[in-house]
């Protein structure tokens, strides 16, 4: 049963994208229809497998006994995330039938993000270590071809040139750790792998944790990789919202969190770990409070609260960061949606330019405002009771710095939040007077995920049992809902964070006595930024010229391929020999 | 000492091979090239039926042979279809024209 589930869940976006390119670009009424039926089928049947969380394998292929078997398993924190990438995949798909009106090429990219959440779930559900790797670069391809998707554009070919090339380079991280557990444990099954970890030797355990731990950072846009982020930002806006902020970029938390058990002891790593996501945590919400550009401020914002996640899982809080991750996909993906419907009604992104829209387009101002408030930690929605729990759970397990700069960084989430809010929607009216409100089909899904920031929290003890049940290294404790909302209510980092949030939408209250301070603040953010920002873009520079290189081996000419053919097969004739002569 | 069958039939696969190999690297005509890959196939067709008598499963290696023969044969029906086309396009069947992948 599970396993029909877990192949329905990945199978009907991938039969949905090849529906929608079969249907081709002259009818889009029915490529509207066929990407929303599939993708919305999709998240039904990830909903159903949430109920049949269990650590045994479901799917079992077997692949004629060279990798091992390629296998499914719907545990705890698989489904969840299935479900996440489904659900929220389902709802920018209906999202996009009013955003994407009109558009030329609609198959290309319903295509796209149709295969995307079916790797999406694939990656999060597969118990193969190469299959995780086959899914994860699948979803960087996707993620870098709908960055690119206004292929006319050169600041999007090279937004997603720079995704593509800084995660591919996280990505190797990823790999060496595959061929690394792969050569000493004959397979890639992740829960042999997690069985027996401490049998790696030290020095290649070592290599493997922190070859994921730069594949997590680069995937999940933490320092010193995150520069992708906000460039991916070209994307049409519902790939921002699913690929950008809700799923793809916490496949690195996901990765973390999953390998957690086998790393932790590994010196230094967890401190690695902590120190990787507070520094982006506190970067990000800096360059945020600085940001102009509307979909760019929230890019950094995504980067800041995925700090939030990565620290928890490096202070060994692994429900924690799994409860905001919840929380973010959800609250997050409503800012973006949100986000997008004023895009898509003012048609610019510079938030100078808008103002006063509140009065215009009532319903998004209202999604928006909770969105808002969930990031910043309002009580009773998602995004306070997670946050609150990751810096509760976080001065139980470990030192009180990191928790202090997170504490700051909250009232900096504060300021820049209802400074987004505010030159928004409120402020003076400007020129856009025909600013309509959103549609039925992005009303959808806006009201939705509305609902979900104010009631998923809710499903924390259901979700913390699933965790508990079916992820037998992590040795988790299953907690029901009233206890954590006790903890949460009870402890003392609570009352901080809430003073901190006070004082920071305090200080954007004061913002013209503050303005000094401010500047100084953005001033250090900029160089900071530019300075990972030049590094970055250096990288990306030197991998397009090694590419344009490379091209001198393209004789066109068929007989020096040959001699390419021949003298690879002589290398693995010698490979192969040195083998036997051993 | 006389050799076993299976030691004859793969010495004929790997000059096969080499005789292969060589033309493929030399020609430049494309219904050469065409003939070249005929003879690698072959040299691999040679090589299963070596290893089937080696291990004992004549069976499979005979079945792996036909099917081999036949996937071949339809590499080189489209191989030579392609080729009918370059001469159109080109007019001329020298693999030398056809460069325009140069990086």
């Amino acid at each position: 049963m599970a396993g029909w589930l877990i192949a329905l869940t990945i199978g009907l976006p991938w039969v949905g994208a090849l529906a929608v390119l079969a249907a081709g670009d002259r009818r889009p009424r029915a490529q509207h229809a066929l990407a929303v039926g599939s993708a919305t089928a999709a998240a039904a049947v990830s909903l159903a497998l949430l109920r049949l969380g269990s650590a045994d394998v479901a799917v079992r292929i077997g692949a004629g006994g060279v990798f091992g078997e390629f296998t499914f398993v719907p545990d705890g924190l698989g489904v969840f995330l299935a479900a996440i990438a489904a659900v929220v995949g389902g709802l920018s798909v209906l999202f996009s039938v009013d955003y994407m009106r009109g558009e030329p090429q609609l198959g290309r990219y319903y295509a796209l993000v149709l295969m995307f959440i079916g790797a999406m779930a694939g990656l999060v559900l597969t118990g193969s270590l190469l299959l995780l790797f086959l899914f994860w670069e699948m979803v960087a391809f996707c993620s870098y071809a709908l960055i690119a998707f206004h292929n006319d554009d050169p600041k999007a070919v090279a937004g997603g040139i720079k995704a593509l090339i800084i995660t591919q380079i996280g990505g190797l991280g990823l790999l060496a750790g595959v061929v690394v557990i792969y050569a000493h444990h004959g397979t890639t099954d992740i829960a042999t792998f997690l069985t027996h970890a401490g049998n790696l030797p030290n020095g290649m355990l070592t290599l493997t944790a922190y070859g994921f731990l730069m594949a997590a950072a680069a995937k999940s846009a933490q320092v010193p990789f995150h520069t992708w982020l906000p460039d991916a930002m070209e994307a049409p806006t519902p790939v921002s919202a699913l690929i950008h902020a809700a799923t793809m970029v916490n496949a690195g938390v996901y990765l973390l969190a999953r390998f957690y058990p086998a790393f932790a002891g590994v010196p230094g790593w967890t401190d690695v770990v902590v120190a990787v996501g507070v520094a982006s945590a506190l970067l990000a919400a800096l360059m945020a409070l600085a940001a102009t550009d509307l979909k760019r401020l929230l890019a950094y914002s995504t980067i800041s609260q995925l700090g939030y996640m990565v620290y928890a899982v490096g202070a060994g809080a692994v429900f924690a960061s799994q409860f905001h991750l919840l929380s973010h996909a959800v609250y997050k993906a409503l800012l973006f949606l949100g986000a997008g419907a004023v895009i898509h009604a003012v048609g610019t992104r510079d938030v100078r330019q808008m103002g006063g829209l509140g009065t215009q387009m009532p319903f998004v101002g209202t999604v928006f405002f909770l969105g808002a408030g969930a990031l910043v930690g309002v009580p009773v929605l998602n995004g306070f009771w997670s946050k609150e729990l990751i810096l509760e759970t976080g001065i139980n397990n470990g030192s009180w710095l990191p928790v202090i700069v997170l504490l700051a960084t909250s009232g900096l989430t504060a300021c820049y939040a209802v400074r987004v809010v505010w030159l928004v929607f409120f402020g003076h009216a400007t020129a856009f007077r025909r600013a309509y409100d959103a549609p039925a089909a992005m009303r959808i899904s806006l009201g939705v995920l509305a609902a979900g920031t104010v009631s998923s929290w809710l499903l924390a003890g259901s979700l913390g049992r699933s965790l508990a049940t079916t992820l037998p290294f992590h040795h988790l404790e299953a907690r029901s809902l009233g206890d954590i909302v006790t903890e949460v209510i009870t402890a003392p980092p609570t009352a901080a964070a809430l003073a901190v949030t006070a004082l920071g939408l305090l200080a954007w209250w004061r913002r013209d006595r503050l303005a000094r301070a401010g500047r100084f603040a953005r001033v250090a953010a900029l160089v900071i930024e530019n300075g990972s920002e030049w590094i970055n873009t250096q990288v990306v520079r030197a991998a397009v010229r090694a590419a344009a290189a490379a091209g001198a081996t393209q004789t066109g000419l068929l007989n020096w391929n040959m001699v390419g053919i021949v003298a690879g097969l002589l290398a693995l004739l010698g490979i192969a020999a040195m083998g036997t002569l051993r | 000492m006389t050799a076993s069958p299976a030691t004859v039939l793969m010495a004929a696969g790997l000059g096969l091979l080499g005789v292969g190999l060589y033309g493929l690297l030399i020609s430049r005509n494309l219904i050469r090239i065409v003939v070249v890959l005929q003879v690698l196939v072959k040299a691999a067709v040679l090589a299963l039926v070596a290893a089937g008598s080696a291990s004992g499963r004549i069976g499979l290696s005979q079945s792996l042979g036909v099917t081999v023969i036949v996937a071949d044969t339809v590499v080189a029906v489209i191989a030579l279809a392609l080729a009918v086309q370059v001469q159109r396009r080109f007019g001329t069947l020298d693999v030398r024209a056809l460069s325009s992948l140069k990086g």
